[in-house]
């Protein structure tokens, strides 16, 4: 699994994890976020369990276990936080932010220890040692309890399936070629995002943010005027379709 | 999950589903001493000797179906403890893989607690697996040997149908006949459910 790191600061840090060979090849392949400020690390939708091994492999190499104290799964699909199970065996003192609708849900990944921090609808802010991280709504993009995490310091959004692109596993970290990319997310847009109008909503929301970097959690980061044109392609996207 | 692990589920469910074959079977014994009185009672004199045997039957009939009950509660426990012991199971051996994938991270020995906490876990689950095990084997031995009386109880009942007269005869043997099935049917549950466990005993 490769890691690669997004953003440095005097305070905190953002790692990338992804682009695992390893993996089975019928699963889909993933991208991991963490940040990591002084005393404290997020994981962000730490992936599946045929993923945890590689995971906390590569995430061990960066900081040590007892730092890791929250997690956050954007929403409550398996390959988000399948793992959870394991996880809850790995950092029983962590805590995990999710929204509250799959609260009831993401338990039957099984745990016991660690401590569930429900997500309110609205969003709220995570600070850890001083940074600010935002939980903003992306509900029905795809799933209806659903949210991206904000750095505004970073300028980084981490965008969940938000930006998703279905491609091969040593595919280039970042987009190189906007309207070539677009063919690789378009489908995967229209088919898992079922309301045009909370795409519109979510996209008049996200653009009153200042974005630096797009961090999907499949394919690749959208940086600089990639951002804009993403915002502007996603807006224009009729989506809740089945390509006939 | 492994395919053998996935076995071992598939035969905890075996035994349970086996087990509750057995209840309705015992159910039937127990419709089975009822009738049986009453042909008895019809018979009066001649089938005096039989009336006793009903009783008999009718306890055969209540030590499987409190017996099944207890085997069935018991392979459910066993089931929950198996589904852990997978669990940790699994977490130690993807905690090995990480040892073995990061072993040059300087943080590798931050995983240490947590790995001995894991084993101990681990342990303890071993432990009550093989203690529920043998719980199983225990209830399903003492449910085997009980049935042992069966045969008894029908050579018994065909002796006493003997005597109860021609008219009454053939519906006595008949229920020496069904307490006889019925025993063998049970048994060959217990047999298939003895050798689920055995497989058990193997994880």
């Amino acid at each position: 699994m490769k890691t690669q790191k997004l953003f440095e600061n005097g305070s905190h840090s953002w790692l990338m994890f992804g682009r695992d060979n390893d993996k089975p090849e019928q699963i889909i392949d993933t991208n991991q976020y963490l940040v990591i400020s002084k005393n404290n690390a997020l994981l962000m939708d730490p992936g599946g369990i045929e993923l945890f091994s590689a995971m906390l492999s590569a995430v061990i190499k960066q900081v040590p276990a007892e730092k890791i104290t929250h997690i956050f799964a954007s929403h409550q699909d398996p390959d988000i936080i399948s793992s959870l199970g394991l996880w809850d065996q790995a950092l029983p003192s962590s805590t995990l932010h999710s929204p509250w609708i799959w609260e009831s849900f993401i338990r039957h990944f099984g745990m016991e220890s660690i401590t569930y921090a429900p997500i309110p609808d609205a969003g709220n802010v995570l600070k850890i040692d001083g940074v600010h991280l935002e939980f903003i709504p992306a509900h029905y993009l795809h799933s209806s309890g659903n949210f991206n995490v904000y750095d505004s310091e970073a300028k980084i959004l981490m965008s969940g399936d938000i930006g998703a692109a279905l491609e091969e596993v040593d595919a280039p970290l970042y987009v190189e070629d906007f309207d070539e990319h677009i063919d690789k997310m378009k489908m995967f847009h229209q088919r898992w995002m079922p309301s045009n109008s909370a795409k519109n909503d979510w996209v008049k929301r996200i653009r009153k943010l200042d974005i630096d970097m797009i961090c999907p959690q499949h394919g690749r980061i959208f940086k600089g005027d990639d951002v804009q044109r993403f915002l502007d392609w996603f807006e224009a996207l009729e989506v809740g379709l089945i390509e006939k | 999950m492994s395919d053998i692990s996935h076995n071992y589920f598939v035969s905890v469910a075996e035994i349970a589903a086996k087990l509750d074959q057995a209840t309705h079977i015992a159910q039937k014994l127990s419709l089975t001493a009822s009738n049986a009185r009453a042909v008895a009672l019809r018979a009066g004199e001649r089938a005096a000797g039989f009336r006793p045997l009903t009783d008999f039957i009718d306890r055969l009939a209540e030590i499987t179906i409190t017996s099944s009950k207890r085997i069935n509660q018991l392979a459910a426990v066993l089931s929950q403890t198996l589904a852990e012991k997978v669990r940790a199971d699994t977490a130690i051996a993807h905690f090995n893989a990480v040892y073995v994938r990061a072993k040059n991270s300087p943080y590798i020995h931050s995983l240490d607690d947590m790995y001995h906490s894991c084993s101990a876990k681990q342990q303890v689950l071993e432990k009550t697996y093989k203690r529920q095990i043998d719980q199983l084997n225990g209830e399903l031995s003492m449910l085997s040997s009980e049935l042992r009386n069966a045969v008894i109880l029908a050579t018994l009942s065909r002796v006493e149908a003997s005597q109860a007269g021609t008219q009454y005869q053939e519906a006595l043997i008949n229920v020496a006949d069904n307490v006889e099935g019925a025993a063998g049917q049970i048994k060959k549950h217990i047999k298939y459910s003895q050798q689920m466990v055995a497989t058990l005993d193997e994880y």
